[in-house]
């Protein structure tokens, strides 16, 4: 397989992509902290800055990025699934194939690995699915950094696998349980942790999103899915109808999406949770009307607001899309229309994972199926000579007792039980 | 010599009714200035305590339209100047302009908006500006030169200094660090007005006397939130008030 050359900073003249340092994409961006926040934030643009221009930084970046995290990862022909739609094409980036499972490991390296040259021995984070949790463990471990993870309590509950294997790697993840106890509290904890440790701490943000130069660092470190993707679609000469990618806080769809930015083609598609409904919390949909320009965790975008401007609550069967706001870069692009929004409630997401899995022994991450179902339902409307490409963000690995419960029911619970009772005797 | 304090309150912590008491205890007590802060779901520079109040607010039924009819009723028992500190989203979600004007007709003094810095502010400062009242930048220890040269080239009224890094309620020790650090402020500073506010984590007279000559007033607010929980079952008002006793 050919593979694309990682960090050179894509320069592209069309409005959107001014280049890497935006600080501003549009209305929305910026970075709205307090004060002492800002010192540690000016220093993390410069130090930024300084390493993407660094020989030395690229080449054991890119070396982590091969030899550890396993790139470039595949772009598989999903043959079966294309046959059993009809219609296009349909294609499947394997990011879920990335050390650590998920896109995550790409930003988590590429920051951690900034950490250390900027001399901070401390890491924290976010996460929400766990997934970035893990990927930032992992790069903790491998590049001998301290590392605390928060984590709301209802997503503990929900990715306890992924609790697992961050205490394996040695970090400590520590359970948020103020607000809705979910990824935007443990953003908030982290904040307020950085606020006091900024000197020798460096905060491992795993999404587009948070006050510059977050969003702009985390889509150049994800943007080698979307190179990967370009070069493979040159290499197999196909005709890309659209790229299709969930958003969370939308680190996997603004890499994936990357270098196709500042072009008309292909479509660009983005899925955001559809949950239960289209009620007040039933969902975290925030584009399509939902959301509502707001100030939040340092940046400006839509965010799902209540009638007097509070954080409001959301709902997804994935813990990785259940965030009320939007990355900024993703929500300008939207007003725009450069990006599509549409949505996958929980049940479509759940049949898209049992599809893929028994189509291509493909286990989507739940978080990966809202990408998955979208392209299902879009599938069948094109003709057979056009390609789309699905961004399989993650596996889903970290799902077994989420999905075990809703796909296996009785047995699986049995199972729990007997398994507790032999831990217990 | 009694001590100028800004005292900071949550409205509709404990509750709605309860909220003007605790005011009436600063009034009483001897508070030059109140600050009000207008609770947020997501208040990122706040510690446990203030948390704790704004989620019980907020679980009162807080709404902004409150929050200023609050304002409106401890104008009708004295003429105490009123800071609000709000978070960014606040005024966002109501309009910068909308908001400072509504502020502006309940005769608020001022706004504290850590979220929204001089450069990134919406217009917060120009248009408090306009409507007769002063926004009040807040700086901490970890600022440059630079950077605090360009805030007090804007001549603020008033300044909020936060004394060490963090967020609110954890207790801070006053020595050469923070005091170095208002020394600072006060020569950047030179001949111009600016009255100094220094808080974050300020819960005892002691503080506040090492403070007293280096600062225009001291800003006490976790410590009231602990005073009520800690004390409040015996009538919030008498509990602030005795705080208050204790530290002026
Ligand atoms: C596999 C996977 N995909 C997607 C997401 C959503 O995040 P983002 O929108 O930043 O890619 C997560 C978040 O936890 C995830 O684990």
């Amino acid at each position: 397989m050919v593979w694309t050359q990682i960090h050179e900073p894509h320069r592209n003249e069309e409005k959107q992509v001014k280049g890497i340092y935006n600080d501003y994409f549009g209305d929305f961006g910026g970075r709205y902290v307090a004060e002492i926040l800002r010192t540690p934030l000016d220093e993390l643009e410069r130090a930024w800055r300084e390493s993407m221009d660094s020989d030395a930084y690229r080449s054991e970046l890119q070396d982590l990025l091969v030899s550890y995290a396993g790139r470039p990862t595949p772009l598989l022909f999903a043959q079966n699934a294309t046959r059993s739609c009809g219609g296009a094409q349909i294609f499947i980036k394997l990011e879920g194939l990335a050390n650590t499972g998920a896109h995550k490991i790409n930003n988590a390296l590429g920051q951690a690995l900034l950490a250390k040259r900027m001399g901070k021995g401390r890491i924290i984070a976010e996460t929400g699915a766990g997934q970035h949790g893990v990927a930032t463990a992992a790069a903790c471990a491998k590049l001998g950094l301290k590392c605390r993870v928060y984590m709301g309590e209802i997503d503990i509950r929900r990715q306890r696998p992924n609790v697992f294997w961050m205490e394996l790697f040695g970090a400590e993840v520590v359970p948020v349980v103020s607000g809705s106890k979910t990824l935007k509290d443990a953003i908030n904890e982290a904040l307020r942790d950085w606020a006091g440790s900024s000197t020798s701490t460096h905060y491992l943000i795993g999404s587009a999103l948070g006050p510059s130069p977050y969003p702009d660092m985390v889509r150049e470190f994800q943007s080698v899915i979307g190179r990967e993707v370009e070069e493979e679609m040159r290499r197999l000469g196909l005709e890309v109808e659209a790229l299709i990618a969930c958003v969370g806080g939308g680190s996997n769809a603004i890499g994936f999406f990357a270098p196709f930015l500042g072009r008309e083609k292909p479509r660009l598609v983005g899925v955001e949770a559809g949950g239960r409904g289209s009620g007040t919390g039933e969902h975290a949909a925030r584009m399509g009307g939902f959301g509502t320009p707001g100030i939040v965790h340092g940046y400006k975008s839509l965010f799902l607001l209540d009638d007097d401007g509070q954080v409001g609550k959301t709902h997804s069967i994935s813990a990785g899309l259940d965030y009320p706001g939007i990355g900024p870069q993703l929500a300008s692009l939207g007003r725009e229309g450069r990006i599509e929004f549409t949505r996958a409630s929980d049940d479509e997401s759940l049949a898209a994972v049992r599809f893929f899995a028994s189509h291509e022994g493909l286990i989507f991450a739940l978080e990966s199926a809202h990408a998955g179902a979208a392209a299902l339902e879009m599938a069948p409307e094109m003709p057979e000579n056009r390609a789309i490409i699905v961004h399989m963000s993650g596996r889903g690995d970290k799902d077994l007792f989420i999905l075990a419960k809703q796909l296996a029911g009785k047995g699986w619970r049995d199972f729990l039980l007997q398994e507790g009772r032999e831990d217990e005797a | 010599m009694k001590h100028r304090l800004m005292t900071h309150m949550v409205a509709y912590y404990p509750d709605g009714a309860s909220s003007v008491k605790v005011a009436a205890a600063m009034i009483d007590g001897g508070s030059t200035y109140l600050e009000i802060q207008f609770p947020f779901s997501d208040p990122t520079s706040d510690g446990p305590a203030i948390q704790t109040a704004c989620t019980q607010a907020l679980e009162n039924g807080f709404k902004v339209r409150l929050g200023f009819e609050l304002v409106s009723s401890i104008r009708a028992i004295s003429d105490i100047p009123i800071f609000i500190m709000c978070y960014g989203n606040t005024l966002l979600y109501s309009g910068v302009e909308a908001f400072i004007d509504r502020c502006a007709q309940q005769g608020v003094q001022g706004l504290i908006v850590p979220d929204l810095p001089f450069d990134y502010d919406e217009g917060l400062f120009r248009l408090s500006e306009k409507h007769g009242m002063s926004a009040v930048p807040v700086v901490a220890p970890t600022i440059g030169p630079q950077r605090l040269e360009s805030i007090l080239r804007t001549e603020p009224r008033f300044l909020y200094a936060a004394l060490r890094k963090g967020i609110t309620g954890k207790i801070t020790e006053i020595g050469d660090d923070n005091i170095g650090f208002l020394r600072r402020i006060s020569t950047a500073a030179g001949k111009k007005e600016i009255r100094i506010l220094a808080g974050f984590g300020i819960s005892h007279r002691e503080q506040i006397d090492l403070l007293a000559t280096h600062v225009h007033a001291s800003i006490v607010g976790s410590a009231f939130v602990r005073t009520i929980i800690e004390n409040g079952g015996k009538g919030v008002y008498a509990a602030v008030k005795h705080k208050m006793e204790e530290l002026i």
